[in-house]
């Protein structure tokens, strides 16, 4: 691979210098004098007609200053794929965490005390909290358009035909649970009118152009009266990717024509933030007695909640990747997506693929074992390789380094050791297992249109702004952003300054999400690069009078590669300059794509990337809890372009992943949140973090960035059935549900009469 | 840094309190029921100490008080009052680094940084109750800080390379 000055190396990032000192700003970070304070106020049911909201007494408590309700808000429906969410609710209120009104006070403890003066009258309806209920149609209907908000059908082959013919068939149903996002920054934001007169949020979120627009759209205002900047923002894995403050902030601002700020409690955040789709999965995979797999039929139903959000997307990535990495000739898919009052789910770093991981890996397992084939093994059998056609019938074209990693797995001394593992017992109650699993996801917005803009300014001292919307949400992407920049450009790293997420100032760089901003960034950049190396050149022409194609960049001067005279950037700038050429260059990158196959929004993708995992767990039989000893993960990563980023960002994934599997229970009793708080919604403390171990499969993607692949999301895909997996071999028990409890997992054990110490 | 200043100090039933925070003198009235964290970050705009939850969980509010760390949203303002405080602001010493910040920024022990401030704190006390901690102690030491990005991986490296560091 071709050696690069920047990209590669472990630099440590720029931006992670001012979070040491406690110098960035996050959105919670940002005050104004004279700014009010706003709260609001929300559903007590999970479902319920509206009858009257009275918010006299909360007007006249001393300190408030407006209050407001759906009555305020022009265009009272918005959503990415269907608008079917209120800014505030009107006619009914459909989960717990619904917003009814919005108090703006000069405090916040003003604004909250008014907030619980406000008097809502409810006629309480029947609870949709059960999918299967939900979709047979004849209960209650959490929209009017009925309970179903999307379904479809994907078939290729026979699946019957091959069920026939198998040696083994395995059928399960697999149900996986709501994981709460957690991050440690909740939603907050500023809001003012700036020098220009715009309305101006400074808040959370994932993309400020899409934030942008729905703003504008639901308070019908123009698009040059709303701007959007989205500072480094405290954790988001998706979590941000819908609207949480930032409407309620511009209305504030909009109605009363000062600063207003808001920042959510934990409480409110994690009763009113989107969680991840639980999901119900039934799986009949059929192989023949080489374990090679023959059908898979898969029936998938997410439930979305209240409303849609990205959920239609996030189906599609479940319906993608139920069949793993794998080449299956039959397939059989039917997918739903259904309204309840449990939640409202979305975006979840994943994507739908955690929860069809979980099923399709321990099913793999399950034939593995009944055919008396060595777990890695089998899926070698079966991964798909570049040039291959995958279960849709596309041609993959892109690098694939699963068959790779599986190789590097199977060498690896804690899975050579997996036998040796399993019969040590340093207390008869304990058993200790090593399980594996594959993963997949496609990145990039699959078959949706996807495209972005990057800009760079040279300054006049001949350094570098890149001008550019991603978002950073602490996955590093402005850092590696700017360490292709400076290869790109040639220069020092230190003259390379990052300008991100503003809609005043910086292009539309599309949304941060699905892992690929850095490719569909570095891309933009690429292009804007070479747009502004000709300028550098046009400049030492003008300069030198020598031909352009004499010369080329080098560390910071343009350089005849003849005469070996020299130009600085900074004299090109100000050559630039003199003749009206321009300092600044724009690049556009649209992110190639397919054509979706019938029944699908965005499927295939072109790009795809792909992990391994190794998990050594160790189950108290007396208790059913389990501890994750080890975990070694194995990420196709295409080109690494700053190793401690990549490493950082795999291993956070991955114990998010750990949470996934047998911590994080988010539980929902008839609509109603119980674990409200991180005193009983458990993350992962260190306690529960193990050792892990990080080898990145370098393969190249052609197509990104000085070869890099998108990989924000890959870690935490294959932990959940590599654990699940890992107990089963430490204890015989498969365990069909997630989050693994004790509780769940004692039962299991019980009923397997697995739970006798020896 | 006017914050709500103007309207706490007009209301009758508020209390004045005063610390000193990173060697500043700083007095002000507030609601009694204002917490230390909210008094840092909302009437002194000292932002660096971050809040993180309701319930004393996430250590993102650690701050030191009277030479102990302590979790910043489980203690009133009022309780401080006459208290010495060291927040993140307080740690770089005249443009300089502070060694575990160093090991932070170096190692990667951070991603979206939000949990940062907390963890710096707490790993200072914890440096000088041990200067010499094992991976074991560092671990323990740590256990009542959250953080949702990092895997904490990196975050033991940084403060056991800052122990190392602090030792030179
Ligand atoms: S904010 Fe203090 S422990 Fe979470
Ligand atoms: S770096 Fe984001 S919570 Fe720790």
């Amino acid at each position: 691979m071709q050696q690069f000055r920047w990209v590669g190396r472990p630099i440590p990032r720029l931006d992670a210098l001012d979070k040491a000192v406690g110098r960035t700003k996050y959105p919670s970070d940002y005050y104004m004098d004279n700014m009010l304070w706003g709260k609001v106020l929300r559903s007590k049911y999970p479902h319920a007609k509206i009858l009257s909201i009275d918010v006299s007494k909360a007007l006249k408590h001393p300190g408030v200053v407006a209050v407001f309700t759906h009555k305020d808000i022009p265009n009272n429906r918005f959503g990415l794929f269907h608008k079917d969410r209120p800014v505030l609710c009107d006619d009914k209120v459909r989960y717990i965490g619904d917003p009814v009104a919005l108090v703006a006070a000069e405090t916040p403890e003003a604004a909250e005390d008014a907030a619980n003066l406000i008097d809502v009258r409810y006629e309480p309806l029947p609870v949709v909290d059960d999918v299967f209920k939900a979709v047979e149609g004849d209960g209650a209907k959490v929209h009017e358009r009925g309970n179903v908000a999307r379904q479809t059908r994907i078939t290729f082959g026979d699946v019957e035909e091959a069920f026939d013919n198998a040696e083994v068939i395995v059928e399960n149903t697999y149900r996986t649970g709501a994981q709460i996002h957690a991050y440690l920054e909740t939603e907050a934001g500023l809001s003012y009118i700036d020098e220009k007169g715009r309305i101006t949020i400074v808040s959370c979120g994932q993309s400020p152009y899409r934030d942008k627009k729905e703003i504008c759209e639901t308070l019908a205002l123009p698009e040059e009266k709303v701007r959007v900047i989205i500072p480094p923002v405290g954790g988001a894995f998706g979590g941000k990717d819908d609207i949480s403050v930032q409407i309620f902030l511009a209305l504030i601002t909009l109605k009363t024509g000062r600063p207003a700020k808001m920042f959510l409690s934990r409480e409110e955040s994690t009763i009113s933030s989107t969680k991840r789709h639980m999901a119900y999965i039934t799986m009949k995979t059929a192989a023949d007695k080489n374990g090679k797999l023959l059908a898979n039929q898969t029936e998938i139903i997410l439930d979305t909640g209240a409303y849609e959000g990205l959920g239609p997307a996030v189906l599609d990535v479940a319906i993608e990747n139920c069949n793993g990495p794998y080449k299956i000739p039959n397939i059989d898919i039917k997918a739903k997506l259904v309204y309840t009052n449990n939640y409202f789910a979305s975006a979840f770093r994943g994507f739908g693929a955690p929860q069809v991981m979980f099923a399709i890996e321990s099913q793999v397992d399950a034939i593995a074992e009944k055919l008396g084939l060595d777990p890695i093994e089998i899926r070698l059998r079966n991964v798909v390789r570049r040039g291959d056609y995958g279960v849709f019938r596309n041609k993959i074209e892109g690098s694939v380094g699963i068959a790779d990693a599986l190789e590097k797995a199977r060498m690896h001394e804690l899975w050579l050791r997996r036998d040796d593992i399993r019969k040590t017992r340093h207390r008869p109650w304990i058993r200790q297992g090593v399980g594996v699993a594959a993963a997949v996801k496609g990145y990039t917005i699959g078959a949706l249109p996807d495209k972005g803009v990057v800009g760079i300014e040279l300054t006049t001292d001949g350094r570098f702004i890149i001008k550019l919307s991603s978002t950073e949400i602490g996955q590093g992407v402005v850092a590696a952003i700017a360490q292709i920049a400076a290869d790109m450009l040639s220069c020092h790293l230190k003259n390379i300054e990052i300008k991100a997420a503003d809609t005043s100032q910086t292009p539309d760089t599309s949304v941060t999400s699905a892992s690929r901003q850095l490719y569909l960034a570095g891309n933009a950049l690429r292009k804007a690069s070479e747009e502004m190396i000709k300028k550098l050149i046009t400049a030492f022409s003008i300069a030198t009078g020598e031909p352009a194609y004499n010369a080329s960049v080098s560390d910071g001067y343009v350089v005849s590669t003849s005469t070996g005279r020299r130009l600085s950037y900074s004299e090109a700038a100000r050559i630039l300059e003199e003749k009206g050429i321009g300092r600044e260059a724009f690049g556009e990158y649209e992110v190639p794509r397919t054509t979706p196959i019938p029944g699908t929004l965005e499927i295939p993708h072109l790009f795809y990337m792909y992990a391994a995992a190794i998990a050594h767990v160790e189950v108290n039989i007396l208790t059913g809890v389990v501890k994750v000893k080890k975990l070694v993960l194995l990420p196709d990563a295409g080109r690494v372009i700053n190793p401690q980023t990549f490493t950082g960002q795999v291993e956070g994934a991955a114990a998010q992943g750990i949470g996934y599997a047998v911590l994080e229970d988010a539980k929902i009793e008839q609509g109603i949140l119980r674990t409200i708080n991180l005193s009983t919604y458990l993350i992962p403390s260190i306690k529960d973090a193990p050792a892990m171990e990080v080898i990145p499969i370098e393969t190249t993607e052609d197509t990104g960035p000085l070869g890099a692949k998108g990989v924000g999301e890959i870690g935490i895909i294959p932990v959940a059935p590599a654990v699940a997996n890992a107990i089963k071999h430490a204890t015989g028990v498969r365990v069909l549900e997630v989050p693994i409890t004790p509780e769940r997992l004692y039962r299991r054990l019980k009923e397997a009469g697995q739970n006798t110490p020896r | 840094m006017a914050r709500k200043k103007q309207l706490l100090e007009t209301a009758e039933t508020y209390v004045s309190v005063s610390m000193k925070v990173n060697g500043v003198p700083c007095s002000a009235k507030i609601e009694p029921r204002t917490l230390l964290v909210h008094f840092l970050r909302d009437v002194l705009g000292l932002t660096g100490t971050h809040w993180g939850c309701d319930t004393g969980n996430c250590g993102a509010c650690t701050v030191i008080m009277n030479g102990k760390s302590v979790k910043s949203c489980n203690i009133f303002a009022v309780q401080a009052d006459g208290a010495e405080i060291i927040t993140i602001e307080g740690l770089a010493k005249d443009g300089q680094l502070h060694p575990i910040q160093e090991a932070f920024w170096e190692n990667h022990g951070l991603q979206c940084g939000f949990c940062t401030p907390g963890f710096i704190m707490q790993a200072y006390w914890l440096l000088q109750q041990n200067p010499n901690p094992t991976e074991e102690e560092v671990r323990r030491g740590i256990s009542g800080n959250i953080c949702r990005c990092t895997g904490y991986q990196n975050i033991v490296k940084a403060i056991l390379t800052a122990a190392e560091k602090m030792k030179r």
